[in-house]
């Protein structure tokens, strides 16, 4: 081991990518405080059970723990902050109505989510507690369509489902049973599911709307064939209604929706309305949300609950690279240069930075090339009595 | 122009796709045991294939290096499936996961008596569910080809890999005493093309179902 190295998929932040990504969480958080979206910020490290409510094994076989050295309790770092978020809506801040909550902060995965994943993903994101209409799916769904079209992701496709759909078709199975047929139905194994269903004693209107759901995506148009081929029963018609509110708002915005209702996850988290954020260019979605009411009763107090979390690192990879206007060399002056000429420097670049130009200070002795290296591209020159902005000289 | 490329591997599932690719109205540029070219272009311009080992085909496909692949379900097993949707079962590539030991080993007694058996085998991951779903406990040897040799040289007790007509493992004397999964080749599709892609995927989709539900029927 070199001590320069860092552990497999961790990494370090250079420049100009941090500061993108920086730059990028202020703007969003900023944004969501226009929305009425307060910021809270939980501990990096909480007890493990809190972290892992409402997730099942799959998360704590992620997550980083330890025991605390204090206590001798099983902690954890953060894998997801969504809980965090719903404990302090639950137990901390017991409003009674609306609560918008934002946050930004990194969580550490113990595996990778895939060869090209960071363990350690920049989570960005807003919930909303208190209100269990669609009208608060509408909302969390428009704002992260925003977000990223701020960022300047371009023909971002939003792809939602409905976790209902998938329950009330499995109510009274067992528990193994029903994560195979997750399992089966988010990977569109056609094959294997048939097979799976060949041997179980199921009423035909399930077993009709089972081997369908593979076959349920595409656009609007998925949701009128769900009307005709799914059971007609009271959950169904209502997860369809709000789908069909949420692709009217989106598309109110100009947004490409898309439907696939096979599109399953978070088997433990998940109860209502989920959607994906797509954008070109990456193998998996940049950004994922959705409606998981169950999740604050683990806190003392059920609360509908929707949102969405956005990984920051993923979504800089993602944005082309405009090069960052280049820093202005001052130089260093001589014990010997004239007062007007330093009082006048020194109120130059108080202007300059003022107006949000990056002005770097001359060390004397460093070679000019040094401060190419520290991203100059300009300096300051007296002339005819005043300082002025000119190109380094080739 | 969005393109279309679909990973696959040289030999017998390239040569079993070519009359699916040709249903659609694709033709390959050329043969790739013919070639070293490992893109290959075809008769429309917007549509390549991709020629890789077996299996890579599902990280090829999971990472979008390309949208869709044609993988054997022992591949996939392997993988995990991760990132990507099995649609269809081609029907292609037919064979079936087996486990097998020589003639003279009495592997339901074995498995009665609690025994620790050496397993050789290429699929680990899929090796080591089975036998936990059985409670065997298996120390397994990971072996890139010939698994039959493995028991005649005392290397292993049975051996878990491909049969087909079960010819190998007859020259070699052994026997199947039990089947792990059936496979067959599957087309696999990236998650975000056939979200981002669908207009142009689904028809070749559409045309791989057709053509492999006539297959599995006949």
């Amino acid at each position: 081991m070199t001590l320069w190295t860092v552990p497999d998929h961790f990494r370090d932040e250079l420049p100009p990518a941090a500061e993108r990504l920086e730059t990028l969480r202020r703007q969003w958080l900023d944004r969501l405080r226009g929305h009425g979206y307060q910021l809270v910020a939980p501990p990096l490290i909480e007890y493990l059970d809190a972290l892992t409510v409402g997730s099942g094994r799959d998360l704590a076989e992620r997550t980083f723990q330890v025991v605390d050295p204090l206590t001798g309790k099983p902690v954890a770092v953060r894998p997801d902050m969504t809980p965090q978020i719903a404990r302090i809506d639950a137990h901390l801040l017991n409003r009674s109505g609306v609560t918008r909550l934002c946050y930004a902060g990194p969580v550490a995965h113990a595996r990778p989510a895939n060869l090209f994943a960071v363990r350690e993903p920049w989570q960005l994101g807003a919930e909303l507690y208190g209100h269990s209409g669609v009208e608060a799916d509408c909302e969390v769904a428009r704002l992260l369509l925003c977000l990223l079209a701020e960022a300047g992701l371009e023909a971002v496709r939003l792809e939602c489902a409905h976790m209902a759909i998938f329950r009330v078709l499995t109510r009274g199975w067992c528990e193994a049973d029903a994560e195979t047929l997750f399992t089966l139905l988010r990977a569109k194994d056609r094959a294997d599911l048939q097979r799976f269903l060949a041997g179980r004693e199921l009423p035909a209107e399930v077993r009709a709307a089972l081997l369908w759901l593979p076959h349920a995506y595409g656009g609007e148009e998925v949701l009128a064939e769900a009307r005709r081929r799914l059971p007609d029963w009271p959950e169904i018609a209502a997860a369809l209604t709000q789908l069909t509110a949420l692709a009217k708002a989106l598309a109110a915005e100009g947004a490409a929706v898309g439907f696939d209702l096979a599109d399953l996850r978070g088997y433990h988290y998940h109860t209502g309305v989920m959607f994906a954020a797509f954008a070109p260019g990456s193998a998996a979605a940049v950004a994922l949300g959705g409606r998981y009411d169950g999740m604050g009763a683990a806190f003392g107090r059920a609360r509908p609950a929707t949102g969405f979390s956005i990984d920051l690192r993923a979504v800089v990879t993602l944005l082309p690279l405009s090069p960052l206007p280049g820093a202005i060399l001052a130089p260093a002056l001589g014990a010997d240069a004239p007062a007007k000429q330093r009082t006048a420097l020194v109120e130059r670049v108080a202007a300059l930075r003022a107006a949000g130009e990056v002005v770097v200070d001359e060390l004397p002795g460093h070679p000019r090339e040094s401060w190419f290296e520290a991203g100059c591209t300009r300096q300051l020159v007296w002339e005819r009595g005043a300082w002025h902005v000119v190109p380094f000289a080739e | 122009m969005e393109t279309i490329t679909l990973a696959l591997s040289k030999g017998r599932i390239f040569e079993e796709t070519v009359p699916l690719l040709a249903a659609a109205g694709i033709t390959p540029a050329c043969d790739p045991e013919a070639s070293r070219q490992l893109i290959i272009p075809t008769n429309l311009p917007h549509v390549r294939l991709l020629i890789v080992r077996a299996t890579d085909v599902p990280t090829y496909v999971q990472y979008g290096g390309a949208d869709l692949g044609i993988a054997g379900k022992d591949v996939l097993l392997e993988h995990g499936g991760e990132g990507l949707y099995q649609l269809l079962d081609l029907g292609i590539a037919q064979c079936r996961l087996c486990v097998a030991v020589p003639r003279t080993f009495d592997y339901a007694q074995a498995v009665r008596l609690g025994s620790r058996i050496r397993v050789a085998t290429k699929y680990l991951k899929s090796a080591r569910a089975h036998f936990a779903a059985k409670g065997v406990h298996v120390d397994l040897i990971k072996l890139y080809g010939s698994m039959e040799l493995a028991p005649l040289v005392g290397l292993a007790d049975a051996i878990v890999d491909l049969v087909s007509t079960g010819a190998t493992l007859r020259a070699n004397g052994l026997v199947e005493v039990e089947t792990i999964a059936a496979i067959s080749s599957r087309l696999v599709v990236n998650q975000a093309a056939l979200k981002v892609k669908r207009a142009l995927l689904q028809p070749l989709i559409d045309v791989f179902e057709e053509k492999s539900r006539d297959r599995i029927a006949q």
